[in-house]
């Protein structure tokens, strides 16, 4: 079965027509399903999981990056993540802003989800994790005062900019090559003086006294943190145009 | 790693950049092709290459496969195959090399030991400490 979990900003009016437009598509291409809304529901990891439990064959996030976000919390690292793993896939009908993990697997907006859907390509995918925080793109802060130990060195950054921890790539335009599958996460740092580091790595300890780690542009979380790569800890649903190989 | 006019060049591919605004503490090791444009203090060793830039400050000894050197390095230089240091570089510790070139310009302060294949015998050439200047 499909469960389709709706975030919450999706109650107002102004998402009514997306809304409409993912369900007839749906149910067009025989692909219709239970549907939870989270407005209305107080232990959100708690209705995820049983979903799982009950042997959901595919949990759409119908959202964006948060909503992603919520049902990767709830599965990862709990006592259901094994079966999730075996028997769930996870799709993504992005509507609204902050929808960079979607626009990541090419998934580009609503309709285009569904025949995605549809199509059920599906990747293995590597998750960053910042202490409790698990994420799909990126983690960035600040450059200035940021320093970062990567195994027998480390780096220190005075020059303002910012400072990247890339997963999954989210801009098209990027040139570095980043994979979400090799196990490795792209350390990339950007300064006003236009000179550019990068790296590879996977565990990393990231401090910055006067600024906050920001993780896939949703979530802040102090530092110092520690970062490290979670390989092919989750298998989603893909489009063609999708930002890797 | 040389251009079609024998210029030095900085490769295209690289697995580690280090960006001019970057200063690395510590013991630095990779796999694949380097670009040092920053500060480094510690150790850098690469089975690959290294390309060390113009405005590159390295308190560090340096090993690698291939090594094009613009910078300043204190510490001792090991190029496994070929070295190549260009004009504004100056190395203040000893060289090992299999190939070596060097611009005008450079300074190089320490010895220079040609590093013998496999199975003959090595040669050493001694240069005297005030530095050296060679024409390319």
């Amino acid at each position: 079965m499909h469960v389709y979990i709706y975030d919450e900003y999706l109650n107002k009016s102004k998402y009514n027509k997306a809304i409409n437009r993912v369900e007839i598509r749906l149910t067009d291409l025989g692909l219709n399903g239970k549907i939870i809304r989270l407005g209305g529901i107080k232990n959100i990891k708690g209705t995820i999981q049983n979903e799982v439990r009950l042997g959901a064959k595919t949990i759409i996030a119908v959202g964006n990056n948060q909503t992603v976000n919520k049902i990767i919390g709830a599965i990862i690292d709990t006592e259901i993540y094994s079966d999730f793993q075996k028997k769930t896939l996870l799709g993504i009908i992005p509507i609204g802003d902050d929808n960079s993990i979607a626009a990541s697997f090419g998934i580009k907006d609503e309709e285009e989800a569904c025949n995605i859907l549809l199509a059920r390509r599906v990747e293995k995918i590597d998750l960053g994790l910042v202490g409790r925080h698990y994420f799909l793109n990126q983690a960035t802060i600040a450059s200035a005062g940021t320093t970062i130990d990567i195994d027998d060195y480390s780096l220190e950054i005075a020059e303002k900019g910012e400072v990247q921890i890339i997963n999954l790539l989210s801009d098209p335009k990027e040139k570095i090559s980043s994979n979400p599958h090799d196990g490795q996460l792209e350390l990339l740092v950007r300064t006003r003086k236009k000179d550019q580091t990068f790296l590879r790595i996977k565990k990393i300890k990231i401090n910055n006294p006067q600024e906050k780690l920001i993780i896939d542009g949703i979530v802040e979380v102090d530092t110092p943190a520690e970062i490290d790569i979670m390989q092919n800890k989750v298998n989603v649903i893909v489009g063609k145009d999708r930002l890797f190989e | 790693m040389f251009n079609k006019d024998n210029k030095l060049e900085k490769f295209k591919d690289a697995e580690t950049i280090i960006g001019a605004s970057i200063k690395v503490k510590g013991n630095f090791q990779g796999q694949g092709n380097i670009i040092i444009e920053g500060a480094l203090e510690g150790s850098l060793k690469t089975e690959a290459d290294l390309f060390i830039g113009e405005q590159a400050k390295v308190v560090a000894n340096i090993e690698a496969h291939d090594a094009i050197i613009n910078g300043e390095i204190q510490g001792n230089v090991k190029a496994k195959n070929y070295l190549a240091i260009g004009g504004t570089a100056k190395i203040f510790g000893d060289v090992q090399y299999g190939e070596i070139s060097i611009d005008k310009g450079a300074l190089v302060n320490g010895q220079l030991l040609v590093l013998a294949p496999e199975g003959k015998r090595g040669e050493k050439n001694r240069l005297s400490e005030k530095g050296a200047e060679a024409e390319k």
